[in-house]
């Protein structure tokens, strides 16, 4: 992600959660969270669950999000040297005022100062790929983008004519694969399959992103669904199985390779000290053996592991 | 039958199994039935925008730095993170000189694994003095949420633990660790675990891990016993059985043979950076002595206090042992009168009431009393105020006395100053180095050791006195001058003419050329010559010896002459040349 991407990645997560947003700029945005994102992202648990039993007004956090720091940075003061003495023309707001690192007694016991809810501070952050507050977003994403059921939109014209439509549902499901040994590559696939035919398509969630979905369900809507759950996810799995074979397993055969010369080293190791040992220390020993076994295998044993990530049903217009 | 809760694991080939989890069918198959609650087809589109952007392609391309937006590693860093993940496959000695950021590379090869989803659960072990530091740096420079254990439960429900061993092994946290997996294991200072007997390596060596970091400055390079040890707890086997290593490596504990096959193994598993000389990642040292003359009352005083000195050694019969210490007394008058009067209290409360050096002991102590102002102490504070008010300065001093005594004249003076010392607990340590950082201009301290403190944002260091050990002078400089330094460091040696620091100052400075010496040279060439006594102790015995000064020039000379001879002789030994890479940023 650049940083025009991570700004629009940004900006799209504060509206989705309805965050209200109070000031925006090239350069950054200025926003008062809503309570979902507030849960998402300031980690005040325990906050929440106070706000919760006692039905107190919740307040929410506010935070500056910076996208370019560049700009972002205060304009110089104007006409320096003979200003000096005047108060400055436009105070800064204390508010504004980033937390001072590394001075907290906080800090000095944990080593880092968590963040202070305070309320009504503004806290300016920098946010790029890669920072702890992206990460948030990201993981919140996740989690509150797992099952969907969205049906397709008719177009306008059509709409309260009292037509009814028939739709056609499909499953849609993001899989994660993960290629694994000591090290580990991965792989998405979105499918797609049919639940009245069976057919299987590639790329879902791309074909998915141009129609017009939302969650209401029409009135008049008629659901028929062939197959069952079962079967589909059956046929899913088939399906990427016959993909997966395709790709290339030499990093499983050197991973192998590794796993069985790392055994070989230890059985001579723990073979020779093992027989050389008395019957007490034995048992030690013989646990450590196995103990490193299982290591070796946890590092290296070369395996494929599939997660959806999200899934969900898609009634599309027929 | 198809039963949705079960996952699937299937051959895909004759080399791996392809394993379905289903958690996402029971839960779609509830909402299902339940008719909700449904997510927001925005966020399923972020989710998976989000995680596209962070999918790893490859297996062999570094991941982690575009994940690091506060940190620029430095070449030799990232190519030891990738040589630990894609030749050494996570198990790894780090055995960088001092200052070449061990820890950086630690936290690359870290966050990799993190982000590639192979590491979760990890267990960091370092010395207590070193834990904030830690967490700090994971956490800032690397964005790796680590915590500071400090509660039983964060054990196990923390992800990414940073402890002391100490506290690790000791029961109950002992019983816990072991009771875990850790995708990670990192142990600082591990030459700690060179001997295999003790309860560290053993405690460690127990330990569930899968990837493996052993990081240490020393890498025991001197007795080759040692280093099978530690790299035994890492892969066992490496270097073979005991008895196979000694009789295929060893001639003597400290002397290898078959240094090639050696130095093969050895490479596999370890990796030292070496400082290059003069290289750029390192800024320069300026080095300047500031002569002073004491007062007439403090000349007294060392005058007194000499000969003193002097004659107790003539009448203990010009034994040198049990007088050693009263040198002391002469580098304490070029310290301050409190440094001095000090030693002199405790050494008359010890001295017989009958004794005769009682009346010149009190004779001492009302020269003392003479005094009304330290020249020393005004020299600094000139320095300070010549610097500006904005440079920090840290002075460093031998004697807690003089510490004291600094404290309140500069205070009296309006200067902020903060002390530190080793006897402060590690709270109050950070905490000092926190307000030294954003508030005050002076930094007072009388310990430089402790791996704890660093302060890259002061380069104007004061030895208000020079430690003996040149190992501790070396200690002091270190803590300004390390790696993220960004200017030239200033270095000024208080010296007072015609004293014993005068002397010391131009051995340490001029004859031995200390202050520009290259950091890790130093311990092993005061190895090879304080085999028999230290350097301390022998210089001791020649200001104690010595009738006059041209004596004690000459003694000086030759340690001169035999530091820059054994400097010379010393190579690597040649077992690790190999394993060792000069730095050529």
């Amino acid at each position: 992600m650049n940083q025009e991407q991570v700004k629009d990645f940004c900006m799209r997560y504060l509206i989705a959660t309805d965050c209200h947003i109070l000031e925006k700029d090239p350069a950054y945005v200025k926003v008062k969270l809503s309570p979902e994102a507030d849960k998402d992202l300031t980690g005040r648990s325990y906050y929440w669950s106070f706000v919760e039993r006692t039905g107190a007004e919740p307040e929410t956090m506010s935070f500056i999000f910076v996208f370019d720091p560049e700009s972002r940075k205060p304009p110089e003061p104007q006409g320096r040297g003979t200003t000096q003495g005047r108060a400055p023309l436009v105070a800064p707001a204390p508010n504004d005022e980033p937390l001072k690192k590394g001075d907290s007694i906080l800090e000095r016991y944990f080593g880092i100062t968590p963040m202070i809810p305070q309320q009504g501070r503004m806290i300016e952050e920098t946010i790029s790929f890669g920072s702890r507050r992206l990460d948030q977003m990201f993981a919140a994403a996740h989690a509150k983008g797992s099952y969907l059921q969205l049906f397709e939109e008719a177009p306008p014209v059509q709409r309260g004519s009292g037509i009814s439509h028939s739709y056609t549902t499909w499953l849609g499901v993001n899989f994660k694969v993960e290629f694994t040994c000591d090290m580990r590559r991965e792989e998405l696939h979105s499918l797609g399959i049919c639940m009245s035919t069976g057919e299987i398509v590639a790329n879902f969630q791309q074909l998915m992103c141009e129609r017009v979905l939302s969650p209401r369900m029409p009135a008049h809507c008629q659901l028929r669904d062939v197959i069952s759950l079962e079967t589909a996810v059956q046929q899913l799995e088939a399906h990427l199985e016959r993909v997966l074979a395709q790709a290339d397993y030499a990093w499983a055969l050197s991973a192998r390779e590794r796993m069985s010369e790392e055994v070989t080293r230890i059985h001579s190791y723990y073979g020779d000290l093992l027989t050389n040992l008395a019957a007490e220390q034995k048992e030690e020993m013989q646990a450590q053996y196995t103990r490193r076994q299982q290591e070796i295998e946890w590092q290296y044993q070369p395996r494929v592991e599939v997660h959806a990530m999200n899934c969900g049903w898609f009634h599309l217009l027929d | 039958m198809f039963n949705p809760t079960t996952d699937i694991i299937r051959p895909i080939n004759e080399l791996v199994n392809v394993h379905f989890n289903r958690d996402w069918c029971v839960e779609l198959a509830a909402r299902s039935s339940r008719n909700g609650p449904w997510d927001q087809w925005e966020l399923a589109r972020l989710g998976v925008e989000a995680m596209e952007s962070r999918l790893v392609h490859s297996f062999d391309q570094l991941q982690c730095l575009p994940h690091l937006p506060h940190l620029t590693p430095m070449p030799h860093q990232i190519d030891t993170a990738r040589r630990v993940l894609y030749e050494m496959r996570g198990r790894a000695i780090l055995a960088d000189e001092v200052g070449l950021g061990k820890t950086i590379e630690a936290g690359l090869i870290l966050k990799e694994y993190i982000i590639r989803g192979l590491v979760r659960k990890v267990l960091i072990l370092v010395p207590a003095s070193l834990v904030l530091q830690w967490v700090r740096e994971l956490n800032q420079k690397f964005g790796i949420q680590a915590t500071a254990q400090k509660k039983e439960y964060m054990w196990t429900q923390v992800d990414i633990v940073i402890a002391s061993m100490d506290t690790a092994k000791r029961d109950p946290h002992r019983s816990i660790v072991l009771s875990q997996e850790y995708d990670m294991l990192i142990i600082d200072e591990a030459h700690k675990l060179k001997n295999s007997k003790t309860s560290n390596y053993i405690f460690v060596n127990q330990i569930r891990k899968k990837y493996c970091l052993l990081l240490t400055a020393t890498p025991v390079q001197n007795d080759l016993g040692e280093l099978y040890n530690l790299i035994t707890m890492l892969k066992p086997g490496q270097l073979g059985g005991q008895g196979q290593f000694q009789a295929d490596y060893v001639v003597d504990k400290r002397v290898p043979k078959n240094e090639v096959l050696l130095q093969q193994e050895l490479s596999k598993v370890m990796i030292r950076n070496r400082r290059s000389d003069g290289g750029i990642e390192f800024t320069r040292r300026h080095v300047r002595n500031i002569p002073l003359s004491l007062s007439a009352e403090e000349q007294a005083l060392y005058q007194g206090v000499t000969d003193f000195v002097k004659g107790r050694y003539r009448d203990a019969g010009s034994d040198a042992g049990s007088m050693l210490s009263m040198v002391t007394l002469q580098r304490e008058v070029c310290s301050s009168r409190d440094a001095v009067f000090l030693t002199l209290v405790n050494l008359f409360k010890k001295t017989p009431e009958d004794s005769p050096y009682r009346p010149q002991i009190w004779e001492l102590v009302n020269l003392i009393k003479q005094i009304t102002a330290n020249t020393k102490a005004e020299k600094a504070m000139e320095l300070i105020l010549s610097l500006g008010p904005k440079e920090k300065v840290i002075v460093f001093t031998e004697y807690r006395a003089t510490q004291e005594y600094l404290m309140k004249f500069f205070k009296d003076h309006g200067l902020a100053a903060v002390s530190y010392r080793g006897g402060m607990n590690r709270g109050k340590k950070d905490w000092m180095m926190d307000i030294f950082r954003n508030r005050a201009q002076i930094m007072i301290a009388t310990e430089a050791g402790g791996e704890g403190i660093n302060l890259q944002f002061c380069h104007n260091m004061i030895n208000f006195d020079l430690p003996w050990n040149p190992m501790r002078v070396e200690q002091r400089i270190g803590r300004v001058h390390r790696l993220g330094q960004q200017s030239d460091v200033f270095i000024y040696n208080l010296c007072t003419l015609g004293t014993i620091e005068e002397h010391i100052v131009s051995l340490l400075h001029e004859k031995i050329n200390m202050f520009e010496l290259v950091i890790g040279d130093l311990d092993t060439i005061l190895e090879r010559m304080e085999e028999q006594s230290t350097l301390e102790s022998r210089l001791q015995k020649i200001i104690l010896e010595s009738q006059n000064d041209d004596e004690i020039r000459e003694h000086l000379h030759s340690i001169g002459t035999a530091f820059h001879d054994t400097r010379s002789r010393i190579q690597p030994p040649p077992v690790f040349s190999e394993v060792e890479r000069e730095v050529h940023p």
